[in-house]
């Protein structure tokens, strides 16, 4: 480290209180109290492991040594790929999709963090999406908007597309398809990625480019290619929207900040008039309605537009529709019902159904709740840089241009008795004050981020304000990760320029910093 | 001169922060007294050692040895033979040497680039594998890259070499169809490709498709980045990525298969099942930690590795752990015993279970003192 650098962080980290009577006093610099913390989620903090690509991988600290098992156990299937069934070898893992995304949990959350965003070979236009991907398209019917969710309306669930569902599965087993002998290994459509750019230019004459995904569709099962254009699927009614995966460490700790805590800061008129709202999306939840309660909804928490309300219902939600393996929680095929499900089972002896004739479905109860314990005790990576001068000044920018708004940086954890995913919560994940830097609520982002695909409540232009806890250490994780929810952008600047709506104020203010201000606000970002 | 320098700078930066005290401490990290037991280590050489000497290395050898199997298939094709057979065989066991070493630094590309998947996706998907090549024909490198990732890379390559295992690891040319030829080497083709990008991406640019992108080296050699903000986390990568390995042969690769009593041994679990190479694949995971912490590979020069670092702080510990890394592969290297019993074998004999556990022992040790030992070492180190 340069001695200089060291000097100037001595003068004023030390401040007016270790000044001489004969040296010059200088007010001093109040900063916001989480720009000096280091360990952003308590004991579930990670050490050792937080300069690294490790940093996302770290058990909690204080689970008990039952728990850790457990969680190494769900570690090991993270990783597990599941094969087409029969597989005679390997019967506990056999059932994959027919049809799916990807093959294991890692493929879409890389070292527990995100994807690498995928780019286009030189001399071609487009990509077509294969193993390599970590993102997917959701897919239903434009059905409006809705405001109150009910039994009437199903909830508030959406409208899946006839013949497909509401996740467009482009990967299948060999034989998914009829035409398996041209299409092998293709399941719905394939689905190909492009990009399209423009710049962005700040006062003082900086330009950054950036870059935003299409998506097209082509080879629908449905109609023989030459038919294309009358597939249910490329019908103008249907709207996509792309889920990119993400980070997975601390959700247990997000699930166990209490309802009211999150509920407090919604403003949905914006009577503040502040320019932001923040809105709750309440969601259908499985395990409430695997229950038998009679009003299954729960205020949603994760997923890019906060559309599941548990990490057992996303992980497992996953499990089944991303990799096609029915669980207990999902005991049905994410194709159930369709035509494409129907003929893979009269062409292949009627073995992939989803459940073995003792009614058993392909992941055990043990492996779910295994691999659900795990994506709920994973640590949070601590701080880095904490006193280096650059970051602390970007962290009163960071308040300055109301980051803040939306990135609530501070909550606490519940304790005494407590559930997650309907099951008592470790000891471990409670009472903790942890940073997580979100309000858990979405917000309109603007016409540049928006999907126009509701999702429960939340309209076609709102997203669920991303934790920015270990944000720094996407790119050590993978180094070709991008940020936000078609990994669109390949850096922290390029995701600040990309807010609108609700955050365009906050985007104004921080394209009027000076480039070192930018700097310094980009710097304390990175270094949490 | 720049070791003085250093020294200046270190000692100014203890004054500094001593002065400061606790300026930025927090609610949640009371202050505590402050006992300086840190040490220096200027990590520079080690890290370009590592780096140049050991992964890029080590991937360059995956990509050549990639290559030469490739040609072996091809060979194998044109003239089907017991001797091409078994030179492809042993090509295929030569280019699993370089790969399992490498599984000692599992980051960067090789995961961002879905490489590991690619090339060793387990378990293989037989059902697939049969289907496809009891009903299509004219395999090229170019559809097999289309095709999922549990019907090409290793596993697929060594079942279509091996055969499926149960008795023995003897196909024999006879057992082995035109069409399982013609598989076999758009697979090697295809493998090659991928451990040739993987090399690139280490040496040329980390994204293939975009010119601008820095070698991955290159991250890891000037850290002050995206990716590493400093060569602490370079250093803290390359201790985790050790520690990884050593708990996967430990606690997965052997402790699964070997189960908790011999009549809870699972046979299907073992690791490179059709080749019986798996007790090579265990001592080959070792071996690339001793790469790793020594910085050479076994047999050259000696260079900066992990053990100076570690020595820098304490020279016994530093021995101890370059002890319990020898012993850990000689504990796995002694389970095969005089009768040359594969590992597939040896689970469920009463004899070889005592070496396997003795094994797994020898392992838990490493462990142990790399995370106890090492880990909080990081903490205490001084750049200089």
């Amino acid at each position: 480290m340069p001695i200089t650098l060291l000097f100037v962080c001595w003068l004023s980290g030390c401040g007016s209180e270790k000044a001489t009577p004969s040296q010059p006093t200088t007010p001093e610099i109040v900063y916001p109290d989480y720009a000096h913390i280091r360990l952003l989620a308590g004991s579930a903090s990670a050490e050792n492991a937080s300069d690294s690509g490790h940093g996302f991988s770290t058990p909690i600290a204080t689970l008990t040594a039952d728990e850790l098992a457990r969680h190494l156990k769900g570690d090991f299937h993270f990783e597990t790929s599941f094969t087409t069934a029969p597989n005679d070898e390997h019967p506990e893992l056999d059932g994959l999709g027919p049809v799916f995304n990807n093959q294991n949990c890692n493929a879409c959350h890389q070292r527990d963090g995100r994807p690498a965003t995928l780019t286009v070979p030189s001399g071609e236009q487009r990509l077509l999406l294969g193993s390599n991907a970590g993102i997917f398209l959701r897919i239903s019917l434009d059905d409006g908007d809705c405001h109150q969710a009910s039994a009437e309306n199903n909830y508030c669930q959406n409208t899946p597309v006839p013949g497909f569902g509401t996740q467009l599965f482009h990967r299948g087993v060999l034989q998914a398809r009829d035409d398996w002998q041209e299409m092998p290994f293709i399941g719905q459509a394939n689905v190909l990625l492009s990009y399209d750019y423009h710049s962005v230019t700040y006062r003082d004459g900086e330009t950054v480019t950036l870059k935003k995904p299409v998506f097209s569709i082509e080879a629908p099962y449905d109609v023989s290619t030459k038919n294309s254009q009358n597939s249910a699927l490329l019908a103008s009614n249907v709207r996509y929207s792309p889920r990119n995966g993400m980070p997975i460490f601390g959700l247990g700790l997000l699930e166990l900040i209490a309802e009211n805590d999150i509920l407090a800061l919604v403003d949905e008129d914006d009577a503040d008039q502040d320019g932001i709202s923040g809105r709750a999306n309440w969601v259908f939840d499985a395990v409430k309605a695997q229950a038998g309660e009679i009003l299954p909804l729960s205020l949603g928490r994760f997923g890019w537009k906060a559309s599941t309300p548990s990490v057992r219902v996303q992980s497992l939600g996953a499990l089944r529709g991303d990799m096609g393996i029915t669980n207990p929680l999902f005991p049905e095929e994410s194709i159930a019902n369709t035509a494409m499900h129907e003929s893979y089972l009269a062409r292949t002896g009627f073995i992939d159904t989803g459940v073995d004739q003792f009614g058993a479905t392909e992941a055990s109860a043990s492996f779910a709740d295994d691999v659900v314990f795990y994506a709920e005790t994973l640590a949070v990576p601590a701080r880095r840089n904490i006193n280096n001068e650059q970051v602390l000044s970007g962290a009163l920018l960071f308040e300055q241009v109301n980051c803040t708004g939306c990135h609530t940086p501070k909550f606490t954890t519940v304790s005494g008795e407590a559930f997650i995913g309907g099951r008592p919560a470790p000891e471990a994940l409670k009472n903790q004050t942890i940073y997580p830097f979100s309000d858990m609520l979405l917000h309109d982002m603007g016409s540049d981020l928006a999907d126009n695909r509701r999702d429960f409540m939340a309209t076609g232009r709102e997203w669920k304000t991303r934790p920015l806890w270990g944000i720094g250490l996407t790119k050590t994780v993978n180094p070709s990760a991008g940020f936000l929810h078609d990994g669109r952008a390949e850096t922290i600047e390029e995701a600040i320029l990309w807010h609108g709506g609700e955050a365009q104020n906050s985007k104004a203010d921080f394209m009027a910093l000076s480039k070192t201000e930018r700097t310094a606000l980009i710097s304390f970002v990175m270094s949490l | 001169m720049q070791l003085k320098k250093s020294l200046v700078a270190i000692s100014l930066s203890a004054i500094i922060l001593s002065a400061c005290g606790g300026g930025s401490s927090t609610e949640s990290e009371p202050e505590t007294p402050v006992v300086d037991n840190s040490f220096s280590f200027n990590a520079s050489e080690m890290i370009t050692n590592l780096t140049n000497d050991v992964i890029v290395s080590g991937y360059m050898s995956l990509s050549t040895q990639a290559q030469a199997f490739h040609l072996t298939t091809l060979t194998l094709l044109n003239n089907p033979s017991a001797e091409n057979l078994a030179a492809s065989q042993q090509a295929w066991r030569d280019v699993r040497t370089p790969w399992e070493q490498g599984e000692a630094h599992i980051f960067g590309p090789v995961d961002a680039l879905s490489i590991d998947p690619h090339l060793d996706t387990w378990p293989l998907n037989t059902s697939d594998l049969q289907a496809l090549l009891a009903s299509q024909s004219g395999f090229t490198a170019q559809q097999v890259k289309a095709f999922n990732d549990d019907v090409q890379g290793f596993h697929t390559m060594e079942f279509l070499l091996f055969g499926d295992g149960l008795t023995d690891n003897e196909k024999t040319i006879d057992e082995m169809t035109a069409l399982e030829r013609e598989y076999l080497v758009a697979c090697a083709e295809v493998f090659s490709e991928y451990a040739q990008a993987l090399a690139d991406a280490w040496t040329v640019a980390y994204d293939a498709n975009d010119s601008n992108s820095p070698a991955y080296k290159e991250l890891l050699l000037s850290a002050n980045n995206d990716v590493y903000a400093s060569e602490l986390g370079v250093i803290e990568e390359l201790i985790n990525g050790m520690i990884g390995i050593i708990d996967e042969v430990g606690n997965g690769k052997i402790a699964e298969p070997f189960g908790t009593n011999i009549n809870t041994t699972d046979t299907s679990l073992v690791e490179s099942q059709y080749s019986w190479n798996s007790l090579a694949d265990f001592s080959d995971n070792i071996q690339g930690v001793q790469n790793v912490y020594r910085g050479e590979f076994a047999g050259a020069a000696d260079k900066q590795g992990i053990i100076d670092f570690v020595g820098a702080a304490d020279s016994a510990l530093a021995s101890k752990i370059d002890s319990q890394i020898s012993d850990a592969i000689t504990a796995i290297n002694a389970i095969a015993g005089d009768n040359n019993l594969p590992f597939r074998q040896a689970i469920n004999d009463a004899d070889a279970r005592i070496k396997i556990q003795a094994a797994i022992d020898a392992l838990s040790l490493v462990q142990t003192s790399f995370e106890a030992d090492v880990l909080p070492l990081l903490t205490k180190w001084q750049s200089s």
